[in-house]
């Protein structure tokens, strides 16, 4: 009968000495481990306990499922090959182990024994070729086909740190089917056939013929043995950790919606000057990232101008966490100008496979540089107007609602009287001389449909969202706690806005800030809905072939995809998506804060990059953004490229008010 | 060096300025104020040279809507002690607030006077001239820069053209200031909210305020379309001849 004679040909002294090795790896490992946990520790506090089962529920689907890393389809095959190749070669091996010296050698009987030993045989042989295709697929990918995101190293020991990985990941591989190979060409048992891929290798080592055969594999199984160790060792201090910090940072990913920033510390000045102001869990972040580099390619600041990558963000903020003698974190570690260039657009965060927010360690370091009062002129503007006059543009609170002149009949004050319909309308909406036009088509198509809305007058300010992620803090409690003072003030029952950047603010952080819960609608939510309920119907089909573009605070924040595309095929319009859209949608540029600052040399504006995309599709006439500070970006996009007889920018609005 | 820093808040022309029926002063209901843009300028410069040179800072102000907040954004900027004069200043010139700064100033004995070179209200003259008169002191303006050197300082003095000049001058002395070393620097809300707890606003009561030696405002008024400009076309040659001919018949030549 087929049996596991685990230790074959291994002398008494060397199974021993291998116990013995074991025992000091385990200490070796676990105290590497306890150095990093130390060091985590020394973040601030932050919760993320709770929903227990959807945590789990996470580490099955992302860790053993792979989901995230499998949406790229080479990196995420290749990933996927060697962690399931590699675990239940690991498994396997720890299960002969018990079978030999646990319940073998105490209780007498094994596990591996007839057909359950042969199918354990046929699985390992065959899933150390699912190992051997990954480590293929990984080294070809690094050293061969070289993608740009896996080259630049702002730490520059850690490309021996990648090749350390791979060299040994290939050595045990290979080493374990030699010295399976040279068992079976020694014992030649008659299962032998069950193990394809060692029977072939054991082929090539007969005619060596014992006792070369029986020395050989004695020697490559302690080289076996003594990598697997030596790997295991220094797992906690490689790349190799991610085995560890990638499922914890997964369990302990933030479960609050996205939309919702952490407060700012307070403790030792705002924001984050040195790194333990970071919390456990940033701290936890930086050493979860494996350098893939798939949030630096879909980086709109890194496409435009590589000042910032968020990859080489957490890459350098890990290695700061570690330095013999630390460096100032700002100003050597990390640059004002990298902090300055995110657009909070989030896209990095939605593609880390190891669920990484980068957002809102940049935010904390923002807040620091605020804290400072260190910041270009143009923002300082930008916030010394939010301040005084609540608007960024820096003109009167008394001229915000002069967009409603003329309007007929007059825009309710909803102040004054209880409307169904709170509109937000946002600066740009407001006060940019270039909007106000769409603005009034927005109030007349809501006149046209009946709706009982009304707005704020001067009383409105800007909602903070932008201001919050700018990082100054004070200032956005400040614009929050006025907004919420007036709507507390009013009668209404749903919110609605045009602004994703408002929309987010209201929906996410006023309720957290101590403020009334109420509904927030985006415009395209509440036209979808009165589309659904009958009560906005079309007269005319528009027939224009147009691509959409998702607003990043309103598809990736707040997960809003669907509502804008039913309301543009209402109208009977064609849509064509881009190459990056829902999820993977472009950022425009102008978000965080980033259209109050100045702008820097850039190769391509994220915006240029944005209208070349569409101008790619095939007989597309039309731009459609559902975002006031879009419809700026991008007409000035398509101006700048030269693509104005090209393409029309419109705003979802304008479809809906032609098909009415 | 103890620096004195006298500001005031002006109308804010973001607002739209009416005149008020007696047609001699602005409509105050929609009157906002804001800070003397180059007051903020001095303050910023008495804090630089504090941090460069050590020194004590003191702003001062008259009561006005929004002053307590900007003292206290002063206070988070550097300033030790932040002065408010209380009263009613509704009707004081620049002549009268000088006078009120001054009182305060003598007894504070400071080194250096910063103050904004001018103000967009500035009917009667600027603050510095007048207060380096109340004072008995020497006064430069247009300073851009400052350089101390024991009891006395070196002023960048900047004038039209793009002309600088260094000019020493013995402390105490009143400096008007056109520009700060750098652009008034940013301050958190938060800080600013800190600082509330703990900076404290010293009030002074003002008595009668005195106007004498200012100016008297006859007629205010929105400036008033004037004729249209005549638009001179053709060649060079035909351009001044024609010109020529306007000047003679206006007879200026
Ligand atoms: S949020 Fe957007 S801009 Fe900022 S680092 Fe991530 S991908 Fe880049
Ligand atoms: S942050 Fe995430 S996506 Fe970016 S390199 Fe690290 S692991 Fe990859």
């Amino acid at each position: 009968m087929p049996i596991r004679e685990t230790f074959w040909n291994i002398p008494h002294w060397a199974e021993i000495a291998q116990y013995i090795a074991a025992l000091l790896t385990a200490i070796l490992f676990i105290a590497g481990i306890t150095r990093r946990v130390l060091r985590w520790r020394r973040g601030r506090p932050e919760k993320r306990s709770g929903h227990f089962w959807s945590r789990i529920g996470s580490l099955v689907t992302q860790v053993l499922g792979q989901k995230r890393t499998l949406d790229e389809k080479f990196p995420g095959i290749m990933h996927f090959s060697i962690f399931w190749g590699m675990l239940v070669l690991a498994a396997g091996t720890a299960l002969a182990t018990i079978d030999w010296d646990v319940t073998h050698l105490f209780f007498g009987f094994q596990i591996l024994k007839g057909s359950v030993y042969v199918v354990f045989e046929l699985m390992l042989d065959l899933l150390g070729l699912l190992v051997v295709l990954g480590l293929g697929m990984a080294i070809y990918r690094r050293y061969i086909s070289r993608p740009a995101r896996l080259q630049n190293f702002p730490v520059k020991k850690l490309a021996g740190d990648d090749t350390y990985v791979l060299v040994m990941l290939a050595f045990i591989t290979l080493s374990g089917y030699l010295t399976e190979g040279l068992r079976l060409a020694v014992m030649r048992p008659d299962w032998a056939a069950w193990s394809p891929i060692g029977n072939a290798i054991a082929s090539l080592f007969l005619s060596l013929g014992d006792p070369t055969n029986q020395t050989l594999h004695l020697v490559i199984w302690g080289l076996h043995i003594v990598t697997a160790f030596g790997v295991l060792i220094s797992l906690p201090f490689t790349k190799l950790f991610h085995i560890f910090s990638v499922p914890l940072n997964i369990y302990f990913r933030s479960l609050e919606p996205a939309g919702a920033l952490r407060a700012a510390n307070m403790d030792g000045g705002m924001g984050v000057k040195e790194w333990t102001q970071f919390t456990w869990k940033q701290l936890l972040d930086f050493e979860a990232c494996t350098r893939c580099g798939r949030c630096q390619d879909v980086c709109p600041a890194y496409a435009s101008a590589q000042v910032l990558s968020p990859r080489n963000m957490m890459v350098k903020l890990d290695d700061h966490l570690w330095e013999k003698k630390p460096r100032a974190l700002h100003g050597e570690v990390v640059l004002a100008d990298e902090l300055w260039a995110c657009t909070t657009c989030r896209a990095c965060v939605q593609v880390c496979p190891a669920f990484i927010d980068h957002v809102t360690t940049f935010v904390d370091l923002r807040r620091h540089l605020v804290d400072q009062g260190k910041m270009d002129q143009m923002l300082q503007d930008a916030l010394s107007n939010l301040g005084r006059y609540g608007n960024s543009f820096g003109q009167s609170d008394r001229m915000r609602a002069k967009w409603t002149m003329g309007l007929q009949p007059p825009v309710k004050d909803a102040r004054r009287e209880e409307v169904e319909y709170l509109w937000f309308v946002g600066d740009y909406a407001s006060y940019n001389a270039t909007l106000t036009d769409v603005t009034r088509k927005t109030a007349e198509v809501f006149q046209k449909l009946g709706l009982n809305f009304g707005i704020l007058y001067e009383s409105e300010r800007n909602s903070g969202n932008d201001v919050r992620r700018v990082g100054e803090e004070g200032l956005f409690e400040m614009l929050a706690d006025k907004n919420s003072q007036v709507l507390s003030r009013c009668k209404f029952q749903t919110l609605i806005t045009t602004d994703p950047h408002s929309y987010n603010t209201l929906k996410n952080e006023y309720p957290a800030n101590g403020n009334g819960r109420y509904p927030v609608l985006h415009y395209s939510e509440l036209l979808d809905q009165l589309i659904a309920a009958g009560k906005l119907k079309f007269s005319k089909k528009l027939g224009y072939k147009v691509t959409y573009h998702d607003p990043c605070y309103l598809g990736r924040y707040n997960g809003v995809y669907d509502a804008p595309r039913r309301v543009i095929e209402a109208t009977g319009c064609e849509l064509v998506e881009m190459p990056r859209h829902r999820e993977r949608g472009f950022c425009c540029g102008a978000g965080g804060g980033r259209i109050w600052m100045e702008e820097k040399e850039v190769k391509e504006r994220p915006s240029e990059s944005r209208i070349r995309e569409a101008v790619g599709l095939e007989g597309v006439q039309m731009f459609v953004v559902a975002c006031p500070k879009d419809l700026t970006m991008f007409r000035d996009a398509v101006k700048t490229t030269g693509n104005e007889q090209r393409l029309e920018v419109k705003d979802l609005i304008d479809l809906v008010a032609e098909a009415l | 060096m103890k620096i004195a820093v006298p500001i005031k808040f002006v109308p804010d022309l973001v607002e739209e300025l009416t005149i008020d029926p007696s047609g001699t002063a602005l409509d105050t209901t929609w009157l906002r104020l804001i800070i003397n843009e180059l007051d903020d300028h001095a303050v910023e410069q008495a804090v630089l040279l504090k941090e460069r040179g050590g020194g004590d800072v003191t702003v001062l102000a008259a009561e006005a809507d929004g002053v307590d907040d900007f003292l206290f954004t002063a206070a988070a900027k550097g300033a030790d002690r932040l002065i408010k004069l209380t009263g009613d200043f509704s009707t004081a010139d620049n002549h009268a607030l000088g006078r009120a700064f001054a009182d305060v100033i003598k007894e504070l004995q400071p080194d250096l006077i910063l103050t904004g070179v001018q103000a967009h209200n500035d009917l009667d003259g600027s603050i510095g001239p007048l207060l380096a008169e109340y004072l008995g002191l020497p006064y430069v303006g247009y300073v851009a820069g400052i350089t101390p050197g024991g009891d006395k300082v070196i002023a960048r003095k900047e004038y039209a053209g793009g002309l600088v000049a260094e000019v020493e001058v013995k402390l105490p002395a009143v400096l008007g200031i056109q520009a700060a070393e750098q652009p008034p620097r940013y301050v958190a809300y938060s800080k600013i909210r800190q600082i509330m707890g703990t900076a404290k606003i010293e009030e002074r009561p003002l008595g009668a305020l005195e106007s004498g030696g200012g100016v008297m405002i006859e007629r205010m008024f929105q400036p008033e379309a004037a004729e249209r400009a005549t638009m001179l076309e053709g060649s060079p040659e035909d351009v001044a001849d024609k010109l020529v001919g306007l000047f003679k018949e206006l007879g200026t030549l």
